[in-house]
């Protein structure tokens, strides 16, 4: 994957990096697989879907499936706006799309400043990220895109499922107490 | 109509396709090589459909001239074409396969089952090196490629028809001798049998038949990825295209507030929707061109079951996107398989029975309320709901406790149940215990359902509903727990508003289900925020509700929403898989105001929900399915078609208060209740008219409706701000006349109730009104319409 996604545009080893923020940290998105930046957007809860799925969005005659970056860290929901990208989710050729707080931006980085994911990070992260840049500001944590398809991490079972069962349960108590 | 438009066609854009071949081949480029084999390819098969057919037609009718005319020009084509692209074996293989054509053509030969099926070998032997050449670029010139067996019987099959007929033989083998199709392209493989062999040779046609099955399922891949569009719809829409693009450059040029700006956007607004209406018309394509392969299967299918059965079609102009039409491809095969080898008993079985020694399995299609309906029927054995018990006990599936609690509904619906299959004997066509469920989960997968309907001894019916998913729908914008929601009419039977003092004491309790007395019956009501586990509205006695009453599938309930918005045509557009996982979501759209809605999916709400079907079993004893069916499906229109609109007509003025009495109109009738702005009425030649929806429909005013609100109009003042707001109450009413149905609207004064109500019979005191019992009231029909409700009058009298 990262092979494949050696940007044609730049000339050595170095690689252009979008920065994303999420709360205090730093992450990164190569360039070449971002294929848009949709800017602030409020998409449309969708009832009983996993807590990680922020909601659908209207793009390009299509229904997004927004990924909520936040609820996948673990953090809570902020109300100081927020930036969809578009991915290709290459699997299931589709479109979906991922809530993060801001976007920087693009920063080349060398090659050789990615680190793979160390050894004790917990199964949730190692899930998420895809290594991590030491930048001289600090650490920016590299992001895959096709690690964050909703398809996948509903699969991985770390973020829990769809709650379809869990509102039926809910429909039920309410039913008794009222 | 579109085989008769692309056989035409073919025809006569093949030759000159060969010529331009010729040229291109000078230049060789290796590309342009390809995409002609490509396009050779899909033309093909298309051909070889059309030739599967006429065989099968050709057996029914042998004397059709046309029909044999028809597969020779089919296989001519083929065999011309693939000269020019070096195909040597496809060309041998149909050069025998059209010289006896030829001779049937001229009559040398009888239409017999032995050439049938030798035809129908030839068939499959093209559709196999037409696979071979997509799958590998050539036409397999190898050992084990060789089609001399086929084309020798070929030639036996002639020889031996046109010895038959006494005609000469030798001068039709000629052309056979000079290509050498068959001696010189295997040497020492093929012996040449002597004519009087070919009788006993072809009376063993069931293998050969059946081992070619496989491929006809494989087959057509190269032309699922291409459509045909009529050239003079592809130039509308280019027309259309041209039209938006100089609207938008108007646009552009114009501001909000110039003067033309509204007209800009009513001629945007319009191209739009043509433009729209032309796409979904290219894309959707009849569903004959899917029927097309079943003749040829349950033919060979019959015959290696050892049955009798016919195949009939009903509805094939029904038009059905192209996308859907391969989706629900396999399960039809599935189905149909199933019907022949199941559910059709042997010969002597049926005429034991008292049916006809040959089977019928019919094929329907039909546009109902937005979706398309697939039936395939048969009048066989029907599935014995014991046998489904037995089976499931036995297979650890249900326990005999729930079994025996089970109704006849419920216990069809195991056999959809992964594993499951109550064929006595596995057979090689069905009976692995899979089928059924593959079927549900392919019409599932595009959002569709499959029902079964099984009556013992008359037959079985397995009906497959798919959504128009691309189409654009009708539906009910309502808001629940904050969030908007679609709702498709097609679902939606009524609609009851509850006002906040009675929020209250209008929903009872029956153990943990909350019902609601509508009119005679109970409703079970379902939450649509709790269910969802939406932030919930405050459901207390202060708060009033809606309750869209739906129906699905057999499940009627009351879906409680907060509040109800407008109906809009929504455009359909999937959710990802992810969020169908879920259930109750059909789909997403984008509503008007540019937010979007997620789409309901009743059904899944009510099994989500817990509501269970209410259980309907019709006894009919002896019965023919086909009537059973009909009185099922008008059994259950009683209660939609006696329903009556119950309005006031008449004005308030007038003296005599009968005559503002009471009306009613056939629900049926009804399409929709408009409230009109009296400025948008506009009189042509003294008569009321409406523009609605881009036609032009007659308005009628009985009670002089209309009169009375324009003379109340000019008795306010003309600087009155209520003037503006005048409306008046329209019945968008379908009429039925000599000729199908017209549009009409009716003004009345204002809209009282919907009932259920029953005609009356007609009474000479009456002055030839209809009249009916509504709400224990006689009330006068509408002139006219009293035969909107009248088939069913006559079933209910039956029943009662």
């Amino acid at each position: 994957m990262r092979d494949a996604a050696e940007p044609r545009t730049d000339a050595g080893d170095t690689l252009s990096i979008c920065s994303l923020r999420v709360g205090a940290a730093l992450f990164g998105i190569d360039t070449s697989q971002i294929r848009e930046v949709l800017g602030t957007a409020c998409p449309q809860r969708v009832p009983l879907a996993p807590e990680y799925i922020a909601g659908v969005l209207p793009y390009r005659g299509e229904v997004l499936t927004t990924v909520c970056f936040r609820a996948l860290l673990g953090l809570e929901c902020w109300a100081g706006g927020n930036c969809v990208l578009v991915f290709d989710d290459e699997e299931n050729e589709e479109r979906f799309g991922l809530m993060v707080d801001g976007v920087g931006g693009v920063i080349a980085v060398h090659r050789d400043a990615l680190e793979a994911n160390p050894g004790g990070l917990d199964a949730r992260s190692q899930e998420l990220f895809d290594g991590a840049y030491k930048l001289p500001s600090g650490l920016m944590v590299r992001l895959d895109p096709q690690r964050l398809r909703p398809s996948r991490l509903a699969e991985s079972g770390l973020f829990g499922g769809v709650s379809g069962s869990h509102g039926r349960v809910k429909q039920e108590r309410q039913g008794e107490q009222g | 109509m579109w085989a008769a438009k692309a056989s035409g066609q073919q025809h006569v854009t093949l030759p000159a396709f060969g010529v331009g071949l010729k040229v291109v081949r000078q230049g060789s480029d290796k590309g342009e090589v390809e995409d002609l084999t490509k396009e050779f390819l899909a033309e093909s098969q298309e051909g070889l459909e059309r030739m599967e057919l006429c065989l099968t037609e050709l057996e029914k009718r042998p004397d059709d001239d046309e029909l044999v005319a028809e597969i020779f020009r089919a296989v001519h084509t083929i065999k011309g074409t693939t000269g020019f692209l070096g195909l040597g074996r496809v060309e041998r293989l149909a050069h025998a396969g059209e010289s006896l054509l030829g001779a049937l053509r001229d009559h040398k030969l009888a239409v017999s089952t032995e050439l049938i099926s030798g035809l129908l070998e030839l068939l499959d032997g093209l559709r196999r090196i037409l696979q071979t050449i997509e799958e590998t670029g050539t036409d397999g010139q190898r050992a084990s490629d060789n089609d001399s067996e086929l084309i020798a019987r070929l030639e036996e099959l002639k020889a031996g028809g046109v010895a038959a007929n006494g005609a000469p033989a030798s001068q039709d083998q000629a052309p056979f001798d000079k290509f050498g199709a068959g001696p010189s392209t295997g040497p020492g493989q093929v012996a040449v049998r002597p004519p009087q062999s070919s009788v006993q040779d072809a009376e063993q046609p069931a293998l050969p038949v059946v081992a070619s099955s496989v491929p006809v399922a494989a087959a057509s891949s190269a032309q699922d990825k291409t459509l045909r569009i009529d050239v003079d719809v592809l130039n509308r829409m280019m027309n259309l295209v041209g039209e938006l693009v100089l609207t938008r450059n108007q646009i552009l040029r114009s501001t909000p507030g110039a003067k033309n700006f509204p007209e800009l956007a009513r001629r945007l607004d319009s191209v739009t929707a043509e433009l729209r209406e032309n796409v979904m018309q290219a894309r959707m394509q009849p569903v004959g061109y899917l029927f097309r392969k079943f003749p040829r299967l349950v033919r060979d299918l019959a015959a290696t079951c050892g049955r009798q059965v016919r195949i009939e079609f009903e509805g094939q102009d029904t038009g059905l996107d192209k996308s859907l039409i391969e989706a629900v491809r396999d399960p039809l095969t599935h189905a149909v398989r199933n019907a022949v080898d199941h559910g059709i008993e042997p010969a002597q079985e049926r005429v034991e029975a008292g049916k006809p020694a040959e089977g019928v399995v019919r094929m329907r299609a039909y546009h109902q309320s937005g979706s398309v309906v697939l039936e395939v029927t048969d009048d066989g054995a029907g599935i014995s709901t014991e046998r489904v018990l037995l089976k499931a006990m036995e297979r650890g599936l249900v326990t005999p406790e729930h079994a025996g609690s089970m109704t006849q509904r419920e216990a069809l619906q195991l056999i959809f149940v992964s594993g499951f299959s109550t064929a006595k004997q596995v057979t090689s066509i069905s009976g692995r215990g899979m089928g059924m469920d593959v079927v549900r989960t392919n019409v599932e997968k595009v959002g569709g359902s499959v029902e079964l309907e099984s009556q013992p001894g008359s037959g079985t019916t397995v009906r497959m509903r798919v959504p128009l998913t691309l189409a654009i729908i009708p539906a009910l914008v309502l808001e629940s727990g904050g969030q908007n929601f679609a709702l498709p009419q097609n679902s939606l039977v009524e609609l009851v508003y509850v006002p906040h003092h009675e929020a209250g004491q209008s929903v009872e309790r029956m153990g943990t289900t909350d019902l609601y007395r509508l009119r005679e019956g109970l409703l079970p009501l379902v939450w649509l925020d709790r269910l969802l586990a939406l932030e919930q509205g405050a459901h207390d006695e202060t708060h009033d509700f809606y309750i869209a009453v739906v129906e699905s599938e057999g499940c009627r309930f009351g879906l409680v929403v907060d509040d109800l918005k407008a109906p809009e045509e929504i455009v359909v557009k999937p959710l990802s898989s992810q969020l169908r996982e879920i259930g109750v979501f059909s789909g997403a759209t984008v509503l008007g105001n540019g937010t979007l809605a997620l789409i309901l999916d009743v059904a899944a709400i009510g099994a989500r929900a817990g509501v269970r079907p209410a259980t309907e079993e019709i006894h009919v004893v002896g019965a023919d399915r086909a009537q059973a069916d009909t009185a099922q499906r008008e059994l259950a229109q009683i209660e939609m078609q006696s329903a009556m609109v119950i309005y006031e007509t008449g004005s308030r003025v007038s003296a005599n208060e009968n005559e503002a009495g009471r009306m009613a109109m056939p629900l049926s009738a009804v399409e929709r209740i408009e409230t009109v702005p009296l400025r948008e009425i506009e009189y042509a030649g003294g008569r009321a008219v409406l523009q609605y929806r881009g036609e032009l429909i007659p308005l009628e005013d009985d009670g002089n409706v209309l009169h009375a609100l324009a003379e109340a109009e000019t008795n306010l003042s003309p600087g009155d701000a209520a003037k503006d707001g005048r409306t008046a109450t329209v019945l968008i009413c379908l009429r039925p006349e000599a000729h199908g149905v017209r549009r009409v609207g009716m003004v009345v004064r204002r809209v009282l109730d919907v009932s259920a109500g029953r005609l009356l019979a007609a009474d000479a005191a009456a002055s030839g009104d209809q009249l009916a019992m509504v709400k224990d009231r006689v009330t006068t029909v509408h002139r006219g319409f009293a035969q909107m409700a009248g088939p069913q009058t006559a079933i209910l009298k039956e029943v009662a």
